[in-house]
């Protein structure tokens, strides 16, 4: 039988702030963090929802450090700020961390004129940080942990991933804990991508509404501390959530654009529902990936009518995408702290401007005001460009 | 974990020996000067020479690609090719792709801070952008064989061959793949290699046309190196090795770790995975000792594929396998900073 794997801890950094308890009480007041961004580059007008007063690291060069390391470094020491640092166990732990942007957000095209040039004039620290294992490889220093250390780059799936991924490899007995999550900071390198891809809605993202005109950029990190329930308890550890079932599918369809009935998608739903041994009457909120974009969100209305079909009761769904942007690597596990926060206060976000759902026959649109009720079950979901999807079941870590 | 022990049952790839299916036949290879951008005077690599994908693999187009995108692409065709696997009857819902760079797809991401700095951010290119993530070479190679399992690009600083070998082997382990392409490499872009001169990481034979000695230190390379893994026993066929066991770490005590990790057995032969670090080989050889004896023997780093630095695993264990050692227990062992490590535990028919 295969060992159960438990939350226990979350850091997070994101435009609310620092830590689990700002971003949550920040969307549920419905504050919406996207805002028109500034100065990212000359001629870019657009809505980004940006980190406010990033520390610098305690150690070190601060040229060493992308912005993407230091949000990723800043949300790991908020999820083992209730740990025994001194313990064999942390000092053993791994590392998975997600990251699409890593040092990019470090370099410009300085590089490409004159190389050489560029790094003689302080580009050689600074382009040091431009591997995603850079991201991962300062959590592990920032904190003195000596585990397995790897970074996960596949898109916009890549957080979930981190977490599927960390959730593995402690099944294998890699690592006595394993923290797991994604980092991304907004840098012009990906805003000129997607703007250069007419995939940005210049205003506030609407996911999921007929009227959507594309997604928002955002920047965080979400760090999610894992470890087997038999770690937890030997350590009487506070256990947040349960991670009941993970799965990772491909669409292999096209090389951006999703499948547009969803099958992968629904198909990595399914294999997480099977591995959590669950119905799909017994999830009650899945946090979408909702991008805003017209592709994503049609293709993902029809996984979900796929993957719950035959449910007694339409399928509750929400984009928090709608409160601060896309985080792209971080997106996955920044909306994983979120569906365990809506498990642990009973709350399901709505979806931000949400006011012209499209139209799915199966899903419960949650739209208007937060929805208080138990949640003992929730699935969070995410999709990235290269077909990558993953799925990720949290219950309660109550008993 | 006998359950699901994956075996490596196909070699493709795509380095400076040219594209290959299975072993790589012996040969002396030297490093070639650079032309692909103007240089101050005389820079060597191991450069993979020029080819059309399209004539090694049939209909394979790639006009828009990242080369790394490319390579991934004729690797992994030539690994399944040599697994003799017909995909058309395999269940493609269940393979995966786990492919390891360290740098990503650096070669478009050039061109794209190129379009950036000749039309401003933004004008920039949209073909370009989505063929900069570091995920496009697996995309590409799922999209193109139609694998629709789990697909997963990662790094690890000095181990990202080794971390990738472990993460295919754990989906299998896991249930979660019945069989797993398993890919490692990288391309030699200006910047990269700029950023090794800048550092001051190069070795002499850089800059000059003299032979190669086992002193020179780092030598550049790319390439792409492909596996098919799938759990023992699935299918009548042949297996290079099985995969027992996995470790890496980024530090701690790498001698009780893997002596745990090979409960009780002792390798009769250490595959070196020493990186381009010059520091890299000395306390491997020490760890090796350690391990398996003072005597055992030991396959030494090779140049070219240590100068895929930290994705070079895969190609040190192709070059070894390809030298045809002696059947028993094999750990392919790497070595970083201090006390890092990466250990890989394999059994060789």
């Amino acid at each position: 039988m295969q060992e159960t794997i438990v939350v226990t801890g979350a850091g997070v950094i994101s435009p609310y702030g620092i830590g689990l308890a700002a971003l949550q009480a920040g969307m549920l007041s419905g504050k919406c963090c996207l805002a028109p961004a500034g100065d990212m580059y000359p001629d870019f007008e657009g809505t980004t929802a940006q980190v406010c007063g990033l520390p610098f690291l305690a150690e070190g060069a601060s040229s060493r450090y992308s912005r993407t390391d230091r949000l990723a470094a800043v949300a790991a020491q908020d999820a083992v700020a209730d740990l025994d640092r001194e313990s064999l166990a942390f000092r053993e732990s791994g590392v998975v961390m997600a990251s699409t942007v890593a040092g990019l957000s470090e370099i410009d095209p300085g590089i490409v004129q004159d190389p050489i040039a560029w790094y003689r004039h302080g580009g050689l620290a600074r382009a040091a940080s431009y591997p995603v294992s850079h991201v991962a490889a300062t959590v592990g220093e920032s904190l003195g942990i000596h585990g397995p250390n790897c970074a996960v780059s596949v898109a916009c799936a890549s957080g979930a991933m981190a977490i599927a991924l960390a959730a593995n490899l402690l099944l294998d007995g890699a690592a006595p804990m394993i923290l797991a999550g994604g980092s991304d900071a907004l840098c012009p390198f990906t805003l000129s991508g997607f703007n250069s891809l007419q995939a940005l809605d210049p205003g506030p993202c609407r996911p999921f509404d007929q009227n959507r005109k594309g997604l928002n950029l955002g920047e965080g990190a979400a760090v999610l501390v894992l470890e087997t329930l038999a770690g937890a308890a030997a350590r009487h550890a506070n256990i947040l959530a349960v991670l009941r079932g993970w799965a990772m599918t491909n669409d292999a369809s096209h090389p951006t654009a999703p499948h547009k009935d969803g099958i992968g998608l629904a198909d990595c739903m399914r294999r997480a529902m099977e591995m959590a041994e669950c119905g799909a009457d017994e999830i009650g909120y899945v946090n979408a990936h909702g991008t805003g974009t017209l592709l994503n969100d049609s293709a993902e209305a029809n996984a979900y009518q796929s993957a719950f079909a035959g449910r007694s009761r339409p399928v509750p769904v929400s984009s928090t995408k709608s409160y601060f942007g896309h985080c792209l690597g971080a997106a996955g596990a920044l909306e994983a702290a979120i569906t365990i926060t809506a498990i642990r206060c009973g709350a399901l976000f709505p979806t931000l401007r949400l006011t012209d759902p499209i139209e799915s026959e199966g899903i419960d649109w949650i739209r208007g005001e937060v929805r208080h009720q138990p949640l003992p079950l929730a699935m969070s979901v995410s999709a990235g460009f290269g077909g990558s999807n993953a799925a990720l079941i949290f219950g309660s870590g109550r008993p | 974990m006998t359950a699901n022990l994956p075996a490596i049952t196909g070699i493709g790839s795509v380095t400076p020996y040219g594209p290959l299916a299975g072993l790589i036949p012996a040969c002396s290879l030297q490093p070639s000067a650079i032309t692909a951008w103007t240089t101050a005077g005389l820079r060597r690599a191991f450069l993979v020479e020029p080819f059309r994908p399209a004539s090694v693999v049939p209909g394979l187009k790639t006009r828009r690609l990242d080369r790394l995108s490319a390579w991934a692409l004729v690797a992994s065709s030539l690994a399944i090719q040599d697994a003799g696997i017909d995909l058309s009857k395999v269940d493609r819902s269940r393979v995966a792709v786990v492919f390891a760079t360290g740098f990503g797809c650096v070669e478009l991401t050039e061109s794209f801070y190129q379009s950036a700095a000749v039309n401003g951010w933004s004008g920039t290119d949209p073909i370009t952008f989505p063929e900069t993530l570091a995920n496009a070479p697996a995309a590409h190679v799922a999209l193109f064989h139609g694998l629709r399992g789990p697909n997963i690009m990662v790094d690890s600083k000095s181990f990202a061959g080794e971390c990738a070998l472990i993460q295919a082997a754990s989906l299998i382990r896991h249930g979660q793949a019945d069989l797993a392409i398993v890919l490692a490499g990288d391309t030699l872009a200006q910047a990269v290699y700029g950023w090794y001169e800048a550092a001051d990481l190069l070795s002499p034979a850089c800059y000059n046309s003299e032979p190669l000695t086992e002193a020179a230190g780092f030598v550049p390379s790319e390439g792409v190196a492909a596996l098919v893994l799938e759990p023992v026993g699935s299918r009548e066929g042949r297996s290079y090795a099985s995969l027992r066991s996995g470790r890496w770490a980024a530090g701690g005590q790498p001698f009780k770790t893997i002596r745990q990790m090979l409960g009780g057995s002792v390798p009769n032969l250490t595959i070196s995975a020493g990186n381009g670090a010059p520091c890299a080989t000395s306390p491997l050889t020490s760890l090796a000792r350690e391990i398996a004896g003072p005597d055992a023997p030991i396959v030494p780093p090779q140049a070219v594929a240590a100068g895929l630095a930290e994705t070079g695993a895969l190609l040190h264990l192709i070059l070894a396998l390809s030298s045809r050692p002696q059947s028993g227990q094999a750990l392919l062992l790497a070595t970083s900073g201090k006390s890092g490590f990466a250990a890989i535990h394999l059994e060789l028919p």
